[in-house]
C-alpha cells in the first residue's frame, strides 16, 4: 500500500497532470490507508484544486480543465464529507454565490468560468444558468443563504434586466442582505454603480478577488 | 445535400446527451484526442502559418470532430449527428456562385484560396457594437458607405429607440430591430448605394422574434441574416428558428462562430480544430453562404492575441484549401477609436486573415464593451490593408505580423478605449478630427515604411 503522504501528493498530481478520474480512487486509496479525512482535503484536494486554478489564471489550462478538476473535486467530497460531519466538523465554504445570465439572455460560458472559478476558490456556488427572471435569482439567494448574488448579461439589451434584479431586491426590502455583482462583455464600472451594483468584475477573476474581499469584510 | 428539413428531425429525435456530458465526455475529450491523433500543435513562432500540410491535418481533425461529436441542442438535450456520406456529399455540393447585393453594387463573394491574388470581400460595420442613437448608427453607415472597397455592410446595433434604453424580450426589441433595418437601408440610400447588401440581419435583435420582424423591414434575398452557434458546437432552436425564417424568405445567411480560446474548445490547437469543424455545422446545420469566425480570446477579448492570430491562420488555410464554404472573418480589437494601437491591431489579424486564404468583416473596436467607441476610420484602414497584403506570401506576413505584435502584445491587457463617436467625427458630415486624422495618417505612413505594405489606393481620410 502506498506511503500516506505519498497519496496526497499523487492526489495533488492528478489534478496538475489533468488526471482527474484518478481522483476519487486517490481519496477512496487515502481512507483506505488511514488518513484522516479533514487531512485529506486540507492536504490534497485543496492545494490541488487551488493549483489548477493558478494555471487558469496563468492561462496554461482552460475552462475544460477547471470544469474537470471542480467535478473531480466533488466526486472527493462525496467520500469525504459524511465521515468530516460523523466527526463532527463540516467543510464549511468561503461563502455562498448565487449565479446566473439575466433574463434575455442565453450566453453561458464567461458565467460558467466564473461559477468554476468561484467554486475552486472554495465558495458554494449555485449556478442558475441562463434566461433567469428577477425574482427567481432573489427565491433562490433565499434558499441557499447566499452572501452573493452575481449577474451575467452580454449584451447592451440584457444589461437592464441586471438592474431589475436591484430593484426586485429593493422592492422586498432585501438589498442589504446579499452584495450583488455584475459582469459580461458590455458591463462596466460605470453601469454597475449606474444601476445600483456593489461591485463590476471586468474578467473572472476580478469576480473571484471580489467575492472573496466581501467575505472576508474588506468591502 | 441533406435538407434542413432532415436537421430538424434530428434536432428532434436524435441521440439523447446530456450538457455536461456533451462538454466534458464527448467535446473536450474528442478533441483533445484528435489535436494528439493529428499532431496539431501551436507555434508562436508563426501567427501566420505557411504549413500546407498542418492546414490539412486540422481539416480532417474537424471533420471527424464534426462526425464524433455532432452539433447539441439544449431545448431536446439530442444531438444532431450527420454520417460520413453525408459530410462528403455536402463538400461536393456544386453551390453555384456566391453573390450578394443588388444593382451596380450585386458581386460575387470570392473563394479564395491562402496567397491568393483575388482581393478579398470586405464588409465594415462595428462588428455588431453599440451605438446609442439612429443618428449614431445613420452617419456611420453612410460613412462605410463611402468606402469604395466596402462591399458590404454591418449595421451597428441601437442601445434606444425614442430614447428608451431597449430591453431583450420587450416590445421596445422588436421596434430596434425593425428601426435599425429602416435606417440602415435610409443611411444606404444617403449614401448612393442603396442595393449594398446589410449582411448581419438584424443587429439589434437578440431573438428570433426580433430578427424576424426586423428582416421584414430591410433584408432581402440579396441580404443576409446572421445566424450563431452557441460555445461550442451547440445550436438551440432560437436559432435554427431564424434558419427556418431565412431560407423560406430566400434570404442568405452569414453562419457565426466565435470559438472562445480557453473556453470548451480550450488551447490554441483545439480551438483551430473546432473553427474547422464549425464550417461543416455552418454549411449543414446553420445553411450558410460563409462562414463567419471571430477565435477570441477567452480573457482579453480581442482576436489580435497571438494564439487568435494563429487559430485564424491556420484555421482559414484549413477551410479555405478544403471547403467550398468561404470565410469572412470577423475581427475584434482591443483598443478604441483614435488610439495608434487600434490600427496595429487592425492591420495584424487582416493580414493573418487575408493571406490564409479569408476575406474579412471589420470590426468591433475597444472589445465592443462601450456604446459609442467605435468610428468608420478603422474598418476602413482593415480594407485598406486587406487590398495592400492580397497576394503577399505567408513566410512574409509572418515576419509582418510578429513585428505588429511587438508593437502592442504587451498592452493587449489594459488597451486604452479611445474616443467615443461622437468626439472623433462630426456625425452631421462624417469629418474625422485632424488630431484622429493625424494619427491614422503617421501609422498609415508607418505600414509602408516600417512594415514594407503597398497601399493600392489613395485615402479618402488624406
Amino acid at each position: 500500500m502506498a506511503h500516506k503522504d505519498d497519496i496526497l501528493q499523487q492526489i495533488m498530481e492528478a489534478f496538475t497532470e489533468g488526471e482527474f478520474d484518478e481522483i476519487q480512487p486517490l481519496v477512496q486509496q487515502g481512507l483506505d490507508a488511514g488518513l484522516d479525512p479533514d487531512g485529506i482535503l486540507d492536504n490534497g484536494l485543496i492545494p490541488g484544486i487551488r493549483e489548477v486554478g493558478e494555471r487558469f489564471r496563468r492561462s496554461e489550462v482552460y475552462l475544460p480543465e477547471m470544469m474537470m478538476a471542480a467535478d473531480a473535486w466533488q466526486e472527493g467530497m462525496e467520500l469525504l464529507e459524511p465521515l468530516i460531519s460523523e466527526q463532527g466538523g463540516k467543510a464549511e465554504p468561503v461563502g455562498r454565490v448565487v449565479l446566473g445570465a439575466v433574463k434575455g439572455d442565453i450566453h453561458s460560458l464567461g458565467k460558467n468560468i466564473v461559477a468554476t472559478m468561484l467554486g475552486t476558490a472554495g465558495f458554494e456556488v449555485l449556478d442558475l444558468g441562463v434566461d433567469v427572471r428577477a425574482s427567481k435569482f432573489i427565491d433562490e439567494a433565499e434558499g441557499f443563504k447566499a452572501d452573493i448574488i452575481a449577474l451575467s448579461a452580454l449584451m447592451t439589451t440584457t444589461m437592464p434586466q441586471q438592474r431589475d434584479v436591484v430593484e426586485h431586491l429593493l422592492a422586498r426590502g432585501s438589498r442589504d442582505k446579499y452584495y450583488v455583482m455584475v459582469g459580461g462583455g458590455p458591463t462596466t464600472a460605470e453601469w454597475a454603480q449606474e444601476m445600483g451594483a456593489d461591485a463590476f468584475g471586468e474578467t473572472a477573476a476580478d469576480a473571484v478577488n471580489l467575492a472573496l474581499a466581501h467575505v472576508e469584510g474588506e468591502t | 445535400m441533406i435538407s434542413f428539413r432532415d436537421v430538424v428531425d434530428r434536432a428532434l429525435d436524435g441521440p439523447i446527451t446530456s450538457s455536461k456530458d456533451f462538454d466534458l465526455r464527448l467535446l473536450v475529450r474528442t478533441v483533445r484526442r484528435l489535436a494528439k491523433e493529428y499532431d496539431v500543435q501551436y507555434d508562436p513562432e508563426t501567427p501566420v502559418s505557411g504549413d500546407d500540410e498542418l492546414a490539412d491535418r486540422i481539416w480532417q481533425a474537424g471533420v471527424e470532430l464534426f462526425l464524433e461529436v455532432g452539433v447539441y441542442v439544449p431545448d431536446t438535450e439530442r444531438r444532431i449527428t450527420f454520417s460520413r456520406d453525408e459530410v462528403e456529399l455536402a463538400l461536393a455540393y456544386n453551390r453555384g456562385p456566391i453573390l450578394f447585393g443588388s444593382g451596380v453594387d450585386r458581386r460575387e463573394f470570392p473563394l479564395r484560396k491562402p496567397e491568393d491574388p483575388t482581393p478579398p470581400w470586405c464588409s465594415l460595420g462595428a462588428g455588431g457594437g453599440a451605438v446609442s442613437s439612429e443618428f449614431h448608427l445613420l452617419s456611420l453607415i453612410r460613412e462605410y458607405a463611402r468606402n469604395p472597397l466596402c462591399w458590404s455592410i454591418t449595421t451597428p446595433s441601437l442601445t434606444h429607440v425614442d430614447g428608451r434604453l431597449i430591453v431583450a424580450g420587450s416590445p421596445l426589441e422588436v421596434e430596434g430591430s425593425i428601426r435599425n433595418m429602416v435606417m440602415g437601408r435610409e443611411a444606404l440610400r444617403q449614401a448612393g448605394r442603396p442595393g449594398l447588401p446589410i449582411v448581419n440581419g438584424v443587429a439589434s435583435a437578440a431573438h428570433a422574434s426580433s430578427h424576424i420582424a426586423g428582416a421584414g423591414f430591410g433584408i432581402g434575398p440579396t441580404d443576409a441574416m446572421e445566424i450563431g452557434a452557441h460555445h461550442e458546437m451547440r445550436v438551440d432552436f432560437d436559432s435554427l428558428n431564424k434558419v427556418a425564417y431565412t431560407l423560406s424568405r430566400g434570404s442568405q445567411i452569414w453562419a457565426e462562430n466565435g470559438v472562445i480560446l480557453g473556453g470548451m474548445a480550450g488551447g490554441p490547437a483545439t480551438t483551430a480544430i473546432v473553427t474547422a469543424g464549425y464550417n461543416l455545422l455552418d454549411m449543414l446545420v446553420l445553411r450558410g453562404s460563409t462562414q463567419h469566425p471571430f477565435p477570441i480570446h477567452f480573457d482579453l477579448r480581442t482576436t489580435t492575441t497571438r494564439d487568435t492570430l494563429w487559430v485564424r491562420s491556420v484555421a482559414n488555410q484549413a477551410i479555405s484549401r478544403n471547403s467550398w464554404l468561404p470565410v469572412a472573418n470577423l475581427g475584434y480589437v482591443g483598443a478604441g477609436p483614435t488610439t495608434e494601437m487600434a490600427l496595429y491591431e487592425t492591420a495584424a489579424w487582416v493580414t493573418a486573415a487575408v493571406v490564409s486564404g479569408g476575406s474579412i468583416e471589420a470590426e468591433g473596436v475597444a472589445k465592443n464593451a462601450h456604446v459609442d467607441y467605435t468610428s468608420p476610420v478603422e474598418p476602413y484602414f482593415a480594407s485598406e490593408i486587406a487590398h495592400a497584403v492580397v497576394g503577399m506570401r505567408r513566410q512574409e506576413a509572418n515576419e509582418v505580423v510578429k513585428a505588429l505584435l511587438d508593437v502592442y502584445e504587451a498592452r493587449l491587457p489594459d488597451a486604452p478605449i479611445g474616443v467615443r463617436l461622437q468626439d472623433c467625427m462630426n456625425l452631421e458630415n462624417g469629418e474625422i478630427t485632424p488630431e484622429y486624422r493625424e494619427v491614422y495618417s503617421k501609422v498609415r505612413q508607418e505600414m509602408t515604411a516600417k512594415f514594407g505594405l503597398e497601399f493600392k489606393y489613395p485615402s479618402i481620410y488624406l
